[in-house]
C-alpha cells in the first residue's frame, strides 16, 4: 500500500516520552501550554493549563497557519519556515517544525523570555525528532492495534450517527 | 495520514471538502453541524471574508465516541474555492485522509468543476500520494437548480475514476449524510 496512506501509529511508550518532553519544556520555560501536532492539525499530545477547551480548534488553526507559511516560503524560493512567532499583548505563540511531519507549539506570556523559549524549543524538537523517527520505523500491523472487527463496528457507528 | 494514538486510545482522520467556488462546500458542513447530535460535534469554525466567502477554511470536529475502545474523531475541513486561493487549498489539503469533491451541477460551472478536479489531482500527487488510490467521493450539488446538467453528463466529465457519487442539495440536506457516510467508511477502510 502507498506508505502515505497508511496510518501513523504512536505507541504508548512513545506517547509517554512525548508527554515527558512537553512537561519538561513547560517547567523549564514557565510557558502556559505546549502542544504537539501532526501536520494535518491533529493533536498528538498536550500539556499545561488543564482547563483549555479549545485544543482541537487550536490544533487546526496552528497547523493551517504553518501550512500557509510553507506556501509563502515556496513562493519566496525558501525551503520552509521552520519557526513562527506570534506576539500578542498578553500571550505569545511560538511554533517550530519537527522533521516536516510534526509541529511543536508553545503558548507563553510576558513572564517568559522568547530567547529562552527558542533555545529550549530547539532542544525539545531534537528529542521529539528522534521519537518521530522511531514512530516512522514502526511497522505495527493495523489489526494488532485496532482488532479485526474494528472496521465493522466503525461502519455501524457511522450509520448510527451520520443521519438527518 | 490518519493518526492512531495508542496511549490515549484515539484515532483522528482528516476529511477535506474540495471544489469550485460557491459550489456548496461550506453549506455541507453547516448542514452537518446543524443535524449531528450535540455530543458528537464541536464548534463550527469558519475563517471567512466579510461577505461570508471562505478565506482560509471551515473546520468541524466530529466525535464518534468510543468504537472498540478507541475514541474516534473525524475532522472536516473545507477549502476556499475561488481560483485566487490555490495556495491556500494546498495548505488545507495537507495531511488529508480523504476528499469529498463538491461539484456544481449548473451548466456554466462545468469547466470550473473540471479545472478544480484537475487541480486536486495535482495537489494530491504533490503530497507524494497516488491520486488513483486516494479516497475520493463525488457530490453533484445543486440538483434543484433549473437546467442542472444531467448526471450522465457530469459522470462523463468528472467521474472518470469511477468514484462513489451522490446527488445533493446542500441547502436542504439532500445527499449530505450519504456523502459523509461514504467518505468516512472509505477513509476507515484505508486505516
Amino acid at each position: 500500500m502507498d506508505p502515505q496512506l497508511t496510518s501513523q501509529i504512536v505507541p504508548t511508550e512513545e506517547v509517554a516520552l512525548i508527554e515527558e518532553c512537553l512537561s519538561r519544556l513547560i517547567e523549564d520555560t514557565g510557558a502556559n501550554h505546549v502542544l504537539l501536532l501532526d501536520k494535518s492539525g491533529q493533536v498528538i499530545a498536550s500539556q499545561g493549563d488543564g482547563n483549555r477547551q479549545d485544543i482541537t480548534a487550536l490544533g487546526a488553526l496552528i497547523a493551517g497557519t504553518f501550512a500557509s507559511s510553507r506556501e509563502v516560503a515556496k513562493l519566496l524560493r525558501e525551503k520552509d519556515f521552520r519557526m513562527l512567532f506570534q506576539q500578542g499583548v498578553h500571550d505569545n505563540v511560538f511554533i517550530a517544525l519537527i522533521e516536516e511531519q510534526w509541529i511543536l507549539c508553545i503558548i507563553f506570556n510576558k513572564g517568559t523570555h522568547i530567547g529562552l523559549v527558542k533555545v529550549l524549543t530547539k532542544k525539545a524538537t531534537d528529542d521529539l525528532g528522534s521519537v518521530l523517527e522511531r514512530v516512522r520505523q514502526q511497522h505495527k500491523a493495523r489489526d494488532d492495534v485496532l482488532g479485526s472487527s474494528f472496521r465493522t463496528s466503525m461502519e455501524d457507528t457511522i450509520d448510527l450517527l451520520f443521519r438527518d | 495520514m490518519a493518526l492512531i494514538n495508542v496511549a490515549a486510545r484515539e484515532i483522528h482522520c482528516k476529511i477535506v471538502y474540495y471544489g469550485p467556488g460557491m459550489g456548496g462546500k461550506t453549506s455541507n458542513l453547516q448542514y452537518i453541524h446543524a443535524q449531528v447530535s450535540k455530543e458528537a460535534k464541536g464548534e463550527l469554525l469558519s475563517i471567512a471574508t466579510e461577505t461570508e466567502r471562505t478565506l482560509f477554511f471551515d473546520f468541524l470536529p466530529l466525535d464518534l465516541g468510543k468504537v472498540r475502545g478507541f475514541q474516534t474523531r473525524f475532522h472536516l475541513y473545507t477549502v476556499p474555492g475561488q481560483v485566487l486561493y490555490e495556495r491556500t487549498r494546498v495548505a488545507v489539503l495537507n495531511g488529508a485522509d480523504g476528499v469529498v469533491f463538491v461539484a456544481d451541477s449548473q451548466k456554466h460551472k462545468l469547466e470550473d468543476n473540471i479545472k478544480s478536479l484537475r487541480e486536486l489531482a495535482v495537489n494530491i500527487t504533490k503530497q507524494n500520494k497516488k491520486f488513483q488510490d486516494f479516497p475520493v467521493v463525488l457530490q453533484y450539488n445543486k440538483r434543484d437548480v433549473p437546467g442542472a446538467l444531467p448526471v450522465a453528463t457530469l459522470d462523463k466529465y468528472l467521474n472518470t475514476m469511477n468514484w462513489q457519487r451522490y446527488e445533493g442539495i446542500a441547502t436542504t440536506g439532500v445527499g449530505i449524510f450519504d456523502t459523509l457516510k461514504a467518505i468516512s467508511k472509505l477513509v476507515i477502510s484505508k486505516l
